[in-house]
């Protein structure tokens, strides 16, 4: 191994927070101004330990006596060899050391779309999340036509979007090098709009096809949907570990369905979220045929055996019904 | 003057009880749950208590001759000084600790043993015999305790025997009294817990709101005056206090007498009293909604046009209709809706009534909201987020049937949710919830309860009702 050498500092979760060159050995690492790299670490001695090279070209670093010693993966030293992975602990600070020929891994694919960022991102978010806002107020709004609730209800929803974004962009700045929050604002708008979106397609399919599980457990495509957004706001921060936040937000969504799911048994003694369907469409939107008179008795005199059975037993123990 | 006579101090002392009895109801606290809630129709919410100003209660020195009360009539204090020996208050009292969770009244009759009272006096003791037992106090303060004999739920009557014997002044013949509307009345009992009481008042003929036949006696009843007697100035007795609209004056009413009279001859006839009343309570209930749902549907329900809508009720003297409109509203829409309620429900305990039918049938219109817009409008007055209280332990869970129905003439979205009685065997809440799907700038929506009714009748209502909703041929 030739020099010159660099000795990295480096954060808990292995960034490099500050690389020093070092272009002869041996190397002193100490708290002292006399050493080569200097340690700001209250735990860290004086002189502290020196790397030098054995006969056979191996780094090697020795501990100078000192009173809290060096650190290598939970175990105290005297002496150890450096590759170039091996990280130390001295005092407080963990740091390695590289030679100038260390191999570095390949160059990532960059897939970022970079023309993506910024004001266009945000403002198709904003566009996406006013739009959401406007929509629910125009659906819900039944007293005679005023500026205003529009006004406050745009305000609201473009307000939420810049507080959400927000709020992950200072993740982003905190855990990667920018704050991409145009990114964020968009991915917030698009999630608004697909939890919105699913809110009208799955009335409309319930009430077209008389398939009431799309509004009954209309919860769980929510939580998918929210996970989903984490999701993309993960990928956003640190695009190298997709795969694994796949698989969190996929866990997340999984314990976020069952919780919903006993609440519901637990308060209502159903798994739906809902005691029936309530949703009443235009008739234009009705496809599957409508019942007698005479199918649906039925369908409620199938229900006494099951309430028969619940008499009998503790209030709060009935026959969970779906 | 003096009032040597102790009869005739109790007698002041409780008219200055039943004067600041009216305000004291809300201050009663414990004694006063006994109350048995008015008939109310549905959409009027009952004034929680009367008067807002609450009169100091009269001080020792302040219930003397100088005070300024009425003078009892001659013939309140002649009968209440022959009646006091046979008049009792009935307690219940928790078998864990003996403290008292409510009171009401009773009288012995004739010269045996047997006292006549309210069922809603002795519910607790009939529903749970377990947790409470009952107990008399008589107007000298003696206490005894008190063993139920039967009951009658329908009627809200009670026999308990006693270990003492009556003087023979409370008599109920087996002849029916005869009553003349304006007739003198005196109601006899324990209001609020305050001391024994007499009140006047007069006879005003015979209530045809309640499904069972109850007389209207103008006069002030109290609670804790329920299961008292009352009797005419001859000293024969017409009824049995039993309950008083909260949202009237005086407005009271009695359980008559023919009723008590069949009740006691079950009573004397009976060789032992039943262990468990839950059965027998369960088997009058069913009795109730057998009557109620066969004069429900004795003929087919009358059709009213609301808007483009027909829709079914039944008004009658039980059954009242009241309607309401949005008219005034500041919005895009009118709803009118129009709800039919039995004003009286059967009184099982103090937490729970049954026996009851109510439907409302509402239709919103818009010319101007968009269909989808009026979707949303109509789906959340759609919504109903439980049937009932949900935390209620006396019932199940709600079991639901949903589907889209077409009946003769519209096509609705139908609902039907049920509940069972865990105490009454084959008594269920049956609900029906149903709008109608045929206009995307109109909706019905229409609502059928059914309280304690059997699986068959809930269903046969359910079918009648839904069948007849239909759209009027334009």
């Amino acid at each position: 191994m030739n020099g010159p050498w660099f000795v990295e500092l480096l954060a808990r979760n292995g960034d490099v927070l500050h690389r020093q060159r070092v272009d002869g050995l041996p190397i002193r690492i100490g708290r002292g101004y006399d050493n080569d790299v200097i340690l700001d670490d209250d735990y860290a001695a004086a002189a502290h330990a020196v790397v030098e090279q054995d006969a056979s070209g191996r780094l090697l670093l020795h501990d100078l006596g000192t009173r809290n010693g060096i650190v290598i993966q939970g175990k105290r030293r005297q002496d150890a060899e450096l590759t170039g992975g091996t990280v130390v602990r001295i005092g407080h600070t963990a740091l390695r050391v590289r030679a100038a020929d260390f191999p570095v891994v390949p160059e990532l694919l960059d897939r970022t779309l970079h023309g993506w960022e910024g004001v266009l991102p945000a403002a198709a978010g904003l566009a996406l999340a006013g739009g959401v806002a406007l929509l629910a107020r125009w659906l819900s709004d039944t007293e005679y036509f005023q500026l205003a609730r529009y006004a406050e209800a745009l305000a609201g929803g473009l307000a939420a979007a810049l507080l959400w974004g927000g709020i992950w962009a200072c993740a982003n700045r905190l855990f990667a090098r920018h704050a991409r929050l145009g990114r964020h604002v968009f991915v917030f708008g698009c999630g608004a709009a697909a939890l919105a979106g699913y809110a009208l397609l799955g009335s409309t399919l319930g009430y077209a096809l008389s398939a009431e599980g799309f509004t009954h457990y209309a919860s769980h495509v929510a939580t998918v949907l929210l996970a989903g957004m984490i999701y993309f706001h993960l990928c956003t921060i640190r695009p190298r570990n997709r795969i694994r936040y796949r698989w969190v937000c996929a866990g997340l969504a999984v314990l976020c369905s069952g919780l919903i799911l006993a609440g519901n048994v637990q308060r209502t003694g159903r798994l739906s979220d809902e005691l029936y369907m309530s949703v009443l469409m235009p008739p234009a939107i009705r496809v599957s045929p409508d019942h007698g008179v005479d199918e649906f008795m039925r369908d409620v005199e199938a229900m006494k055996g099951p309430l028969d059975r619940s008499r009998g037993r503790k209030p709060g123990d009935d026959e969970i019904n779906d | 003057m003096r009032l040597p006579s102790a009869a005739l101090a109790a007698l002041f002392f409780g008219a200055a009880a039943s004067l600041a009895a009216a305000s004291l109801a809300g201050a009663a606290g414990k004694a006063d749950q006994r109350a048995k809630p008015a008939p109310q129709p549905p959409l009027v919410i009952p004034p929680a208590t009367p008067p807002a100003t609450t009169p100091p209660a009269p001080g020792p020195g302040e219930t003397d001759e100088t005070a300024a009360l009425p003078t009892p009539s001659s013939a309140a204090q002649t009968l209440y000084s022959a009646a006091s020996a046979d008049l009792l208050q009935i307690r219940m009292l928790l078998r864990n600790g003996r403290s008292q969770s409510s009171v009401g009244s009773g009288f012995l009759v004739g010269t045996g043993n047997l006292v006549l009272t309210n069922y809603h006096v002795v519910s607790q003791m009939a529903l749970d015999p377990d947790v409470y037992l009952g107990e008399y106090v008589d107007t000298d303060g003696k206490s005894g305790p008190i063993e139920l004999l039967a009951v009658d739920v329908l009627h809200d009557l009670a026999v308990v025997r006693v270990n003492r014997n009556g003087t023979g002044f409370f008599q109920v013949g087996e002849k029916p009294v005869k009553l003349v509307q304006g007739q003198y009345l005196y109601s006899l009992g324990n209001p609020l817990d305050l001391g024994f009481a007499i009140s006047e008042g007069s006879y005003n003929g015979i209530v045809t709101r309640s499904f069972y036949e109850q007389l209207i006696f103008t006069g002030p009843i109290n609670s804790g005056m329920s299961g008292g007697p009352s009797v005419t100035a001859a000293g024969v007795v017409a009824g049995v206090n039993v309950s008083k609209r909260r949202d009237g004056e005086l407005v009271s009413f009695l359980v008559p007498v023919k009723y008590a009279q069949a009740l006691l001859r079950q009573a004397s006839a009976q060789p032992h009293p039943p262990k468990d009343f839950n059965p027998l309570i369960g088997q009058q209930l069913l009795a109730h909604q057998r009557a109620l749902i066969d004069r429900l549907l004795a003929e087919p329900l009358s059709m009213r046009a609301m808007g483009p809508y027909q829709v079914p009720v039944r008004e009658s003297q039980q059954l009242r209709c009241w309607g309401r409109s949005n008219f005034r509203a500041e919005a895009e829409y009118t709803v009118d809706s129009v709800s039919c309620a039995m004003e009286a429900a059967i009184y099982v305990s103090d937490t729970q009534q049954t026996g009851h039918v109510s439907m409302t049938h509402q239709v919103l219109r818009s010319s101007s909201l968009h269909p989808l817009q009026f979707a949303v409008l109509a789906s959340s007055r759609f919504r109903v987020d439980s049937i009932g209280t949900g935390r209620d332990t006396r019932l199940t869970r709600p079991a639901c049937a949903e589907m889209f129905v077409h009946t003769a003439t519209l096509p609705v979205r139908a609902v039907t949710c049920v509940r069972a009685y865990r105490k009454f065997a084959g008594l269920y809440n049956f609900t029906l919830l149903a709008a109608s799907t045929d206009d995307s700038h109109a909706s019905l929506q229409s609502r059928l309860d059914l309280a304690g009714v059997s699986y068959e009748n809930g269903m046969r209502a359910t079918r009648a009702f839904l069948s007849a909703l239909g759209r009027s041929r334009r």
